[in-house]
């Protein structure tokens, strides 16, 4: 438990120092900008000055330092997951799993997803967990067996295919090479808003606004413009899941929690 | 002649009423229909027989057949073969069928007397009229396969007549062995038929009638060669000879007989003394011509016979059941009988057939009233001095008895001797003389034990003290006219049916009545095969005949006028007598041997196939191993569900595990090659995996190891090195031959071609390589194989 | 060696993803707490999250940012109705061992 909190604190850390430390690296090939106004000679409209965003990263995503913070935070993911599934206590098993999430988050960032860090920091270690240990109190027995060992033979037929099936996996996705290097700032998208026209020189040009990938306003954007109807269809899943929850849990008519009703169909019925 | 069919047709008809419709019929209807359908087939045959079979006699020219036909429909017709069902009514059959119907008649007739307390009554008298119908089938078969339906038919009457009394055991086992033995016999017959086909098939059309067989072409082909250097008609000869051994009693099937006296009386007369066992000896006299090419066969027959005489005359000297007696003299006369076919005395042996026929069945109708008298006892040794208490049965059993032994001048000597003249002169070709003198001499054996077991049997039933107890004495009565009638009118003929049978004399001229058998049958056998005699021999012959009847007579009279012979008890009572009584009274314990080399293998065997194939094959094997199997398969797919949520995970686990193992052996990089006129065009594939067209290519073409390098680079390569010039170098990206399509000449391309692809996406190298044969086609493409 | 330690790609971040995968089946099929069950199916929705934003990344590609969105999202509805299950289970039989829980067969 303390080693694990020590981790923790590690990541915690280290993925502050590098979301606090975002100086744009100088860089070759930043967005060109072109003199305002002036149409194009095929008759488009000139594309308006681009303000660039602010480069935040000064590190390029290089150095031992950044290899380092990448391995913590696979340790700290690949501890808490174990942790998840040895310990016999529900609670510690809660914690362990947070201790995941919060490591994910910190890869997320390093993967220039901010968005998506803060959004599974909130939904998943805020709400999905709190409402496991408000369950956990609710199935308040104790366990008698951690293990499942029944059908043992079929089990570690399926460990063993696990295997085989991540050896493959690791083997395909290891092999991907790409020309960015990962934890290097990507460049910044580039949203247009639909045309402007300058008061002083009446010149009409794109309205344009750019956004660092992986940032809220890219993320709204793609959303929002994109996919807004599956948004709004998770809403509505959203919806139907807390009624379909409110309607399986709630306590019956009649009585609270019946001690003796439904016995056990015996599980012993030969197979 | 389209009345033909009603000969069997009567008989037939009586049967179907009695046995479908008897049973609720009064005893006189029963009893009536019977009687007179047997009298209706009896009058058409003598009407057919007086009219326009005795015209077509009259007016015959040489060498032409004098028969009646009526083909009532084609039976079977399969490519050349062709059976017709048709009777045919020629001398030799007129006699077998007047035989058949008067004998029966008589002897139907008899059974309304001695059946008359029996309960299934129309039973009998319908199976006995459906026996007449198929014995009327047998003779009148205008085929070999229509007179096997008559075969198989009179095969089965035997068996429900002899165990008619089915509830006893021991009755119902003797009918189960006349059946099977008799189908041995019938499984030899159906070969002999087949034989026959195969020696007559190229003939074009064949029918296996039996007027085909005397025509000279068929007399070809079945004379021809076949196995082991013998003739067909040999082969064939052999196998229907066997069938007839079966049939007619003669070693080695003759077993059941003696056992078949546990049917009623009456059948054992019609039955087992005057037709069913004659069938076979008519059958050997029906196929006269193709016996007759076969002196092998006709040897054999004749030597079987002669040792069924002898054997079975042994055989009855120790027998004290009534019937039993009787029966092995049926199969001692029997075996006289086909002596006679064996030496080519047709005549003989039918004129034997016939007054045998008279004889014994007044024998066994003789010996059925002394039964009837004794309360139902057959144990002679318990009977004695019955000729003054039954006086018409004494008085036509005498006659029987001298015309069995062969006495002038009634019916036996005239066809015994005969036979016993046709024995001495046999000539056969190929067969040493020697032979001739063994059978008469065996037949001479046996004429001798005839009389004597005969009159033995004689003596004690009739002469001597009454050994019968009181309460059986005072139950001794005469038959009634029923019973007595047919006596009296087979004795008569016994006496006086040797009129048609005379022997050839040189020095007296005789009408030709008195060979009137032999000129009837002519047209119907092939000419007899017996040397003429001089009438010396002919009279030393018949010397010889009768004084071994009377030898036998005179040494029955002697010992056993008073009844059980003490000497007799004396002779048996030392070593060698007791050796031969016991071996006469057990029969040679053929039974026993029979039972031990076969019915005990037999059962074996069938146990063992039982318990092999039965129980182990088909019980355990293949019924419980398919429940086996299938309940496997139940419990394999029962595993699959069993509601635990992480099987069915485990489940999922191994199917996408599954998915990446088969798609790792999918499409592997190949080279594809075909030829396009005289050009190769080689393709490359990339396999799954790899990014298809962006894939990085190299060729060998030539097998030699190299990469090959496009032409641009050979050419710049190749140009002289200008001084000052750094060395050409081929520059990996952009030299070598990478065209994913090769087009060359054919011959150009090595017969190894080697390519390797590089994956643009994981930067790896795979080398494939393909057998291109550099042999240039002659005509358009082909394709790889 | 040190050069797979020292030098980070996005390969790194999509084997982890495939262990944390492995790992989560591993805690489905060993474990006989239903609740941890769904902790390990939570597991390898977040391993598949990370592949879907890695590959974004490595694609430039926003549209994998918002899958993953939605993502998490179908997660945190699944979970709410899932323990409500879980709940009603409970309220029955008194325990949730999935061992036990084997009356989908009928």
């Amino acid at each position: 438990m303390r080693a694990f909190l020590i981790v923790l604190a590690l990541a915690l850390g280290f993925g502050g120092v590098a979301i606090a430390d975002e100086i744009p690296p100088a860089r070759a090939g930043a967005p060109t900008v072109a003199p305002p106004g002036a149409p194009g000679v095929d008759g488009t409209l000139a594309p308006a000055v681009v303000k660039a965003p602010k480069d935040r990263d000064r590190t390029e995503g290089k150095g031992t330092g950044m290899a380092l913070l990448f391995w913590a935070c696979a340790l700290g993911t690949v501890g808490g997951a174990i942790f998840v599934i040895t310990r016999r206590n529900m609670i510690a098993a809660v914690m362990g799993m947070v201790g995941t999430f919060i490591a994910v988050a910190a890869l997320y960032m390093m993967l220039y997803a901010h968005f998506l860090a803060v959004i599974q920091m909130l939904v998943y270690a805020g709400a999905i967990m709190v409402l496991f240990v408000f369950v956990i109190m609710v199935l308040n027995r104790p366990e008698d067996e951690p293990w499942a060992l029944t059908g043992l033979p079929g089990k570690a037929l399926a460990g063993l295919a696990m295997l085989y099936l991540t050896f493959r996996l690791g083997q395909t996705v290891w092999s991907v090479k790409a020309d960015a290097n990962a934890l290097a700032a990507p460049a910044a998208v580039t949203v247009t808003l639909g045309k402007k026209v300058d008061p002083v020189t009446r010149a009409i040009s794109q309205d344009t606004e750019s956004y660092h990938w992986g940032s809220t306003g890219a993320v709204g954007k793609s959303l929002f413009h994109d996919y807004l109807f599956p948004f709004e269809a998770i809403s509505i899943l959203l919806l139907a899941a807390v009624v379909g929850a409110i309607a399986v849990a709630r306590p019956w008519k009649d009585e609270d929690s019946p001690d003796d009703l439904n016995e056990d169909v015996p599980s012993e019925v030969v197979s | 002649m389209s009345t033909l069919y009603l000969i069997p047709a009567f008989p037939l008809g009586g049967a179907l009423f009695n046995l479908l419709l008897g049973r609720k019929m009064p005893r006189w209807m029963v009893h009536f229909v019977a009687v007179a359908s047997v009298a209706a087939s009896f009058g058409v045959v003598l009407w057919t027989f007086a009219n326009p079979l005795w015209h077509l006699f009259a007016g015959r020219q040489e060498g032409q057949p004098v028969e009646l036909v009526q083909n009532l429909y084609t039976w079977i017709q399969v490519g050349d073969l062709k059976i017709e069902m048709a009777f045919r009514l020629d001398t030799l059959s007129a006699v077998m069928c007047l035989i058949i119907t008067g004998v029966g008649t008589l002897i139907h007739i008899y059974s309304t007397g001695y059946m008359a307390e029996e309960p299934r009554y129309a039973a009998y008298f319908g199976y006995l009229n459906l026996f007449t119908g198929s014995m009327l089938i047998l003779v009148l078969g205008a085929n070999l396969p229509v007179m096997f339906i008559g075969w198989e038919g009179v095969g089965v009457c035997s068996y429900l007549l002899i165990g008619f009394w089915f509830t006893n055991e021991a009755y119902a086992t003797a009918g189960r062995k006349a059946f099977i033995v008799n189908r041995i016999g019938d499984f030899a017959f159906l070969i002999g038929m087949f034989l026959m086909y195969m020696a007559t098939k190229d003939l074009g059309s064949t029918s296996l009638d039996f007027a085909t067989f005397r025509d000279p072409a068929a007399q070809t082909a079945y004379t021809a060669s076949s196995w082991f250097g013998e003739r067909y008609a040999m082969w064939a000869c052999l196998f229907l000879f066997i069938g007839a051994c079966g049939k007619s009693a003669q070693i080695p099937l003759y077993v059941w007989l003696p056992d078949a006296m546990a049917g009623p009386t009456p059948v054992s007369a019609l039955i087992h003394a005057a037709t069913m066992v004659t069938a076979g000896v008519y059958m050997v006299a029906r196929m006269s011509w193709v016996f007759a090419a076969s002196s092998t066969t006709m040897a054999i027959v004749a030597g079987i016979g002669a040792l069924t005489a002898l054997t079975a005359a042994f055989m009855a000297f120790a027998q004290t059941d009534l019937k039993r007696v009787l029966a092995y003299s049926t199969v001692s006369q029997l075996g006289f009988m086909f002596v006679g076919v064996g030496t080519g005395n047709w005549t003989a042996a039918i004129f034997h057939l016939g007054t045998h026929a008279f004889f014994k069945a007044g024998l066994f109708l003789g010996a059925g009233s002394v039964m009837h008298a004794m309360s139902g006892s057959g144990d002679i040794m318990k009977m004695g001095g019955l000729r003054k208490r039954l006086p018409i049965t004494h008085a036509t059993f005498l006659i029987f008895c001298l015309a069995i032994s062969g006495i002038f001048p009634f019916a036996g000597f005239f066809s015994k001797d005969e036979i016993l003249a046709g024995a001495w002169g046999m000539s056969l070709p190929d067969v040493p003389r020697a032979y001739a003198y063994v059978l008469w001499g065996a037949l001479s054996l046996a004429a001798l034990g005839t009389a004597f077991y005969m009159w033995r049997l004689y003596f004690l039933v009739f002469h001597g003290e009454i050994r019968a107890d009181q309460e059986t004495q005072d139950h001794i009565h005469e038959s009634p006219w029923s019973m007595t009638f047919p006596l009296i009118v087979l004795a008569v003929l016994a006496t006086v049916a040797g009129v048609i049978g005379f022997p050839h004399l040189h020095a007296w001229h005789m009408p030709s009545l008195l060979h009137g058998l032999e000129i009837w049958l002519e047209p119907s056998v092939t000419g007899s095969m017996v040397s003429q005699a001089t009438d010396l021999r002919t009279g030393a012959l018949i010397g010889a005949a009768t004084l071994m009847g009377v030898a036998g007579i005179v040494a029955a009279y002697v010992l056993y006028r008073h009844g059980p012979s003490k000497q007799v008890e004396q002779f048996t009572s030392t070593e060698l007598g007791n050796r031969l009584y016991q071996a006469s009274k057990h029969k040679l314990w053929v039974d026993e041997i029979y039972d031990s080399a076969f019915i005990r293998p037999f059962r074996w065997l069938a146990r063992a196939l039982f318990e092999l194939v039965d129980r182990f094959l088909i019980d355990t094997v293949l019924v419980g191993g398919s429940a086996w199997v299938v309940s496997l398969f139940g419990r394999l797919m029962r595993w699959v569900q069993n509601g635990q949520v992480q099987r069915y995970m485990v489940g999922v686990i191994l199917g996408a595990a599954a998915v990446f193992f088969l798609s790792g052996r999918a499409a592997r990089p190949a080279i594809e090659w075909r030829k396009v006129g005289d050009r190769i065009e080689l393709r490359a594939y990339a396999g799954a995996g790899l990014q298809g067209n962006g894939a990085r290519l190299r060729w060998d073409l030539t097998g030699d190891g190299e990469w090959d390098l496009k032409p641009e680079a050979l050419d710049r390569l190749s140009k002289p090195r200008k001084p000052g010039e750094p060395p050409h170098q081929i520059e990996p990206e952009k030299d070598y031959l990478s065209d994913p399509v090769i087009v060359r000449h054919n011959g150009s391309v090595g017969p190894y071609v080697r390519l390797e692809i590089i994956d643009p996406l994981t930067h790896k190298a795979r080398v494939v390589q393909a057998y291109v044969p550099m042999v240039v086609s002659l005509s358009g493409t082909e394709t790889q194989p | 060696m040190n050069d797979i330690l020292l030098h980070v790609g996005f390969g790194h971040f999509l084997v982890l993803a495939a262990v944390l995968f492995a790992i989560g089946v591993a805690g489905v099929l060993l474990r006989r707490n239903a609740l941890i069950v769904m902790m390990s199916i939570e597991l390898m929705l977040n391993a598949a999250n990370i592949t879907i934003v890695t590959f974004a990344r490595m694609h430039h590609d926003l549209n994998g940012l918002s899958f993953a969105l939605i993502v998490i999202a179908v997660a945190a509805a699944e979970i709410a109705v899932g323990l409500a299950i879980l709940i009603a289970v409970f309220r029955g039989r008194r325990h949730v061992d999935v061992d036990r829980l084997n009356t989908l067969k009928y």
